[in-house]
């Protein structure tokens, strides 16, 4: 188990590895996004109240989950980096910040496009679900920017795995924003059987597709700007050469 | 499966039911945003790969200039 997690940790076992599954993650991303979206804009049922805003919904619902993981991964891969002085940990952490913005900016963006025709509103200032995840992404944006004010030394890792605290804590309360505070965003819809339901099985089944697509897109989009990172801070070693000449 | 299909013609496809403008700007906005975030880190791999190889091959030149200078 130690020699695997330290193997993990050495750039160029993790860029050999990583390129072999690769193809794999790429073909199962690509089949499970089409899906998803296919089953999106052609298949899914009219909601009985919503109409097709629906549709929206399997989009927003998956973005928005995924987004969650992104300080829990930092928080993990900060203590890892801090602990362990492994870099990879670090490089990671600064790619999942870029990323962990973009996602947090689409469900924002896809819940004010649904919220502006179900809502009448493009945004609350009083719902906590809004302002929580608004919050995510300026805690992001500032990582980011402390990150590139430091330039990758360990006053950034410590900074940045600080506030990784900060950022799974509001985790926490974008969840259950929801249940804690009763305001405009509504409740996650229960799992059910019933194909009667508003949200029976082809809704649910449909964002379930999305969710794992998206989960899929990404670990992809993370381990190529990984990738791409090993190969700048490493271009001294002789197996970046090596890889160089063969290209 | 195609009677699972919710659309007969193609306008009502487009207008999803009153709402076509904010389904198709979310469905745009996501396909915008996975292939940035796709393309990108890949194009930056080129462009690194390119500059390793231009450095590398210089650095050649250099040294082969340094042999033939001390002979």
């Amino acid at each position: 188990m130690w020699v695997w997690f330290f193997k993990l940790g050495s750039p160029k076992w993790f860029y050999e590895l990583s390129g072999k599954w690769l193809p794999w993650l790429i073909g199962a991303m690509v089949i499970f996004m089409t899906v998803g979206v296919v089953w999106g804009l052609v298949f899914l049922p009219p909601d009985y109240q919503q109409g097709f805003t629906s549709r929206i919904l399997i989009v927003h619902v998956a973005v928005a989950g995924t987004s969650l993981a992104f300080f829990p991964l930092m928080f993990v891969a900060g203590t890892i980096t801090l602990v362990w002085r492994m870099k990879l940990a670090d490089m990671v952490a600064k790619h999942a910040a870029i990323l962990g913005a973009w996602f947090s900016f689409i469900t924002l963006a896809t819940g004010s496009l649904w919220g502006s025709v179900m809502w009448g509103t493009w945004w609350e200032w009083t719902d906590s679900r809004l302002v929580s995840m608004l919050f995510q992404l300026f805690l992001l944006l500032g990582v980011i920017s402390l990150r590139s004010a430091l330039e990758d030394s360990d006053a950034a890792a410590k900074a940045c795995a600080l506030l990784s605290i900060v950022g799974c804590i509001n985790v926490v309360i974008i969840k259950y924003s929801v249940e804690w505070w009763n305001t405009l965003h509504q409740v996650s819809s229960p799992v059910t059987t019933d194909a009667s339901s508003p949200n029976g099985p082809e809704f649910w089944i449909a964002t379930l597709i999305m969710i794992v697509a998206v989960y899929l897109f990404l670990s992809v989009s993370l381990i190529l700007s990984t990738r791409n990172e090993i190969l700048e801070r490493e271009r001294k070693a002789q197996w970046v050469q090596d890889l160089v000449l063969k290209s | 499966m195609l009677d699972a299909i919710q659309f007969s013609t193609w306008a009502e496809f487009f207008d999803m039911g009153g709402y076509g403008f904010n389904v198709w700007s979310v469905y745009a906005l996501f396909a915008i945003f996975v292939a940035i975030n796709l393309i990108f880190p890949w194009r930056k791999k080129q462009k690194i790969i390119r500059q390793l190889k231009r450095r590398m091959t210089l650095d050649a030149e250099i040294q082969s200039e340094d042999d033939s200078s001390g002979d």
